[in-house]
């Protein structure tokens, strides 16, 4: 009887010292390993497990199986109004490099950025939209189960989000015109084009991350890939398109010439009867 | 039992240790009798540095087009193949792989000029942790593209708009490793960094030597990287106050990159 007090007692004390060195090591583990105890890694394998089916029925026909874009679906294309081709490549995750996000060039999407292309689509891509198809723990986990493709979303401390809040004048007249003059000295038109048409003279030679040719986006021929609004056209020039062509303009253009410009794309894109 | 309940705590503290040693890659310690690594590189080839046509698209303002003409010129030595006389290799990237420990990584800034529409310098070296200073000399837009070469992969770091004259961006760098720089709107210009979180990386000089100095007493593998030759990896060790000799004799050329891109 006394011999099994003695053994509780350490137990409790071997308990005790246990929890204060887990306490103490848990902020410093947070973000690197995130769940080492019993619960929580059931909690994530099943996360996991239903990322992968969610995955394995919604996106690996395009996006493959290993996450890489050699899906069965190949290669798809898109014909604009004046006859460009477009062709679009499924993601490839395993590189962990995204275009669409709202924080820093050169940073991880937030998982807020993933969930509302998962939500939304990509408008002019064969990226459906899944708002509808599936629920938002279905979503979340595959989420979880992207960024098993690449080291990436271990190695790497996440990045602040970029906060947008539009000013009233963007859109205006005097605006627009100012935007026009940013337009020129920013020299978009070396990619985009005089009118924005995606031809200037530039725009032939512009390879991606994968070394395939990408073509600069032509504002006149429909919506932007992220959607077109004017907070969605601020926040492409203020990350840049990451893996593309695209550069950040965070330090190179002030926030206010930025806006100037937003207002000048939603011009050349036709978009300001329905902003004023 | 109480041999269960001690191995279960070891065992629980254990864990913890190990996603430490997971995110620890690199651990700083003073080095006071170390030793060093020195050599010369040579290739065994006949080789031409050869000419790059520029092609400058005419634009609408022929202003326009006359600057960027008269600022990138009509042609451009690469600048690949710097060898000696004796065969001697400038620019090879001399890199110290897979170091756990050692001295601290010097925390000087790297600069990146957009000079006539070329990279300065074409060959150079970054600390994790520092900072990257991307300048554009040229009165004509310039975008720095900086990616990471994985293992056939290039992946985004950074994508920096320098449409001005005198334009200075600062970028802190974070990721480590072999990093390509291009320029979108100028298809022929390339550079490369290595990024390193230890000091132990050089590059060789006109007279294809380097100098690896303060190791750690140990068995190292040392790469040699070049935009124009197969890279070659060496085994060495190296003795507490000794310098050990490697020499390297590149005998496969390969074609960079940029030259596809033309």
């Amino acid at each position: 009887m006394e011999q099994f007090s003695f053994l509780q007692k350490i137990f409790r004390l071997s308990l005790f010292c246990f929890l204060l060195v887990f306490m103490t090591l848990i902020p410093a583990l947070q973000g690197v390993n995130k769940a080492y105890g019993d619960d929580e890694d059931i909690d994530e394998d099943r996360v996991i497990e239903l990322g992968k089916k969610v995955y394995e029925t919604r996106c690996m026909i395009c996006h493959g199986s290993k996450g890489d874009g050699k899906g069965f679906a190949g290669i798809t294309r898109r014909v604009e109004k004046n006859g460009r081709v477009l062709k679009n490549y499924a993601r490839d995750f395993t590189m962990g490099v995204f275009r669409f996000r709202t924080t820093p060039n050169g940073c991880l999407p937030d998982d807020e950025d993933l969930m509302k292309i998962i939500s939304n689509g990509v408008s002019r891509s064969f990226m459906p939209p899944h708002k509808d198809i599936l629920s938002l723990e279905e979503k979340k986990s595959v989420i979880e189960y992207i960024k098993t493709f690449s080291e990436r979303w271990e190695e790497e401390d996440p990045c602040d989000v970029i906060e947008v809040k539009k000013p009233d004048w963007v859109g205006s007249s005097l605006s627009v015109k100012k935007g026009e003059r940013v337009y020129k000295e920013m020299k978009c038109w070396e990619c985009h084009g005089e009118e924005g048409k995606g031809d200037g003279p530039k725009s032939d030679k512009i390879k991606d991350d994968w070394g395939k040719p990408i073509l600069p986006f032509n504002f006149v021929t429909g919506e932007l890939k992220r959607g077109s609004s004017a907070e969605n056209i601020y926040i492409t020039f203020t990350t840049g398109l990451d893996g593309t062509g695209m550069p950040s303009y965070e330090d190179s253009l002030n926030e206010e010439d930025r806006w100037h410009l937003v207002s000048y794309t939603l011009k050349l894109m036709g978009k300001l009867k329905s902003l004023h | 039992m109480k041999k269960i309940m001690v191995f279960t705590v070891v065992v629980a503290l254990l864990i913890p240790a190990l996603s430490f040693a997971r995110k620890a890659k690199y651990e700083v310690v003073e080095v006071n009798n170390g030793g060093g690594i020195q050599g010369t590189v040579k290739t065994s080839l006949k080789v031409k540095d050869p000419v790059v046509p520029i092609n400058i698209q005419p634009k609408e303002d022929p202003k326009e087009t006359e600057i960027e003409r008269k600022t990138c010129g009509k042609t451009q030595q690469a600048g690949i193949y710097i060898v000696s006389p004796s065969n001697e290799v400038k620019n090879v990237l001399v890199i110290v792989e897979g170091v756990k420990k050692g001295k601290a990584a010097p925390k000087t800034d790297l600069t990146i000029n957009n000079n006539k529409c070329r990279f300065e310098p074409l060959v150079s070296i970054s600390y994790v942790k520092s900072n990257y200073i991307v300048k554009n000399s040229d009165p004509l837009f310039h975008n720095t593209s900086l990616g990471v070469l994985l293992k056939d992969k290039r992946r985004a770091v950074y994508n920096l708009a320098l449409p001005y004259q005198n334009q200075e961006i600062k970028k802190r760098n974070r990721v480590a490793g072999l990093i390509d720089l291009k320029c979108d709107a100028h298809s022929w210009m390339r550079a490369y960094v290595y990024s390193s979180r230890h000091p132990y990386v050089t590059i060789t000089d006109a007279n294809g030597n380097y100098e690896l100095k303060d190791l750690l007493p140990g068995k190292y593998t040392v790469r040699f990287w070049h935009e124009g030759f197969q890279e070659e990896t060496k085994e060495v060790e190296v003795k507490a106050g000794k310098v050990s000799k490697l020499d390297v004799s590149f005998s496969k050329t390969r074609k960079p990159d940029f030259l596809g891109r033309l």
